[in-house]
């Protein structure tokens, strides 16, 4: 790995990168928030009226996934997804370093969600109802089983919203670094600057060749990844969220979600 | 209402400092656990994006048919196409990050 890294252009002594830049990305966004709510109108013009849209695209997958009651749930959901979605871009940037690329921050992200959906269970029904629906319905003697088969993968959830960000974000930087290795003097470029013609052919050729790939391919993919690893999570947080609530309508309320 | 949102931005500067990432050990020479660590991972990925490939595409036939089908649900068949998408992907991610830890990582000497 010590080949294919390269450290950011900005570090505090002492505290750890992914730290740095997880306030780097708070920076950002308390600055745009700033920013919108300068003038408030009533007619929203310039960064109230982006964040505007933003925050109503948001309200419209949560009424969409939970319902109307879904609404309260707004700030954390709009808060993790421009969070993760900032934090990816910013990975982006050549010379800063992305917080989601460091198992750190998706973990926390992932535990945030895991403790907030089931306290919005708990909250909603009570600790005793919301437990009694982990055993689902099927019938006593199947129950014991039922319960553990769903600890399982209600603990396996958080380990997947993590590794999902994670993998997909470090996948794309490993994906650059090699490519960047291949070209570098070491490799493509070295081999075009070094004077023989086999070199300047293969060399020359190639290296403009992983150019117009990683320019015209590579990055936006990886612009469309941050972008779609984004929205799942923020999606899964609602189905999650939407599962713990529901349990309460399990007996005779139907479920009428929103639409627009 | 200031003082608690300054109080609240100290907290959360101070809490992150104490989770620092571990550096990953070096590998001794002369062991034949290396290269076999290689093969698998190179293995391991293919099979893993082959395998990922084909559900992707049982999934994204089925959501182009539909779609076919019924023009006006096109929006909604999207969306749950795109998250079935995602989910699929993130097995082969799965297998991407062991392949990483069995490179990077090499916890078996």
């Amino acid at each position: 790995m010590n080949v294919i890294e390269h450290p950011p252009i900005f570090r505090l002594p002492g505290i750890p990168d992914h730290v740095t830049y997880t306030w780097a990305v708070m920076a950002i966004l308390a600055l745009a928030a700033f920013i919108a709510s300068r003038h408030v109108a009533l007619v929203p013009r310039g960064m109230q009226n982006f964040f505007e849209v933003v925050l109503e695209q948001f309200q419209q997958l949560i009424d969409d996934v939970i319902g109307l009651e879904g609404r309260r749930f707004l700030p954390l959901i709009a808060t993790l997804g421009l969070f993760i979605l900032v934090a990816n871009l910013l990975g982006l940037v050549p010379g800063m370093y992305g917080p989601t690329t460091n198992l750190n921050t998706t973990a926390a992200c992932a535990l945030v969600v895991f403790f907030s959906y089931h306290y919005i269970g708990v909250r909603k029904q009570g600790t005793l109802t919301y437990l009694k629906h982990f055993m689902g319905p099927v019938p006593w003697w199947l129950k014991p089983m039922m319960f553990v088969i769903e600890l399982i993968s209600h603990l396996a959830r958080p380990l997947s919203l993590t590794l999902r960000l994670f993998g997909n974000m470090v996948g794309g930087h490993i994906l650059l670094a090699i490519i960047f290795f291949l070209m570098g003097l070491d490799g493509l470029i070295g081999w075009a600057l070094s004077g023989s013609p086999l070199g300047v052919v293969v060399g020359g050729v190639g290296g403009l060749v992983m150019i117009v790939f990683t320019v015209g391919f590579l990055y936006p993919l990886k612009i469309l990844v941050s972008f779609l690893q984004a929205f799942i999570f923020v999606m899964l947080t609602m189905l999650y969220i939407s599962g713990a609530i529901e349990e309460a309508e399990h007996h005779g309320g139907e479920h009428h979600p929103a639409h627009h | 209402m200031r003082r608690s949102l300054i109080l609240a931005g100290l907290a959360v500067l101070a809490v992150p400092g104490v989770a620092l990432a571990q550096a990953p050990a070096a590998a001794p020479a002369g062991s034949w656990v290396g290269p076999f660590a290689v093969l698998v991972a190179g293995f391991a990925m293919a099979i893993a994006a082959g395998l990922c490939a084909l559900g992707q595409g049982k999934a994204v036939a089925s959501a182009v048919d539909a779609m076919a089908r019924q023009p006006g649900a096109a929006a909604r068949i999207q969306t749950a196409m795109i998250i079935g998408l995602a989910l699929i992907e993130s097995l082969a991610i799965y297998v991407l990050v062991v392949a990483m830890i069995l490179l990077f990582v090499q916890p078996i000497q």
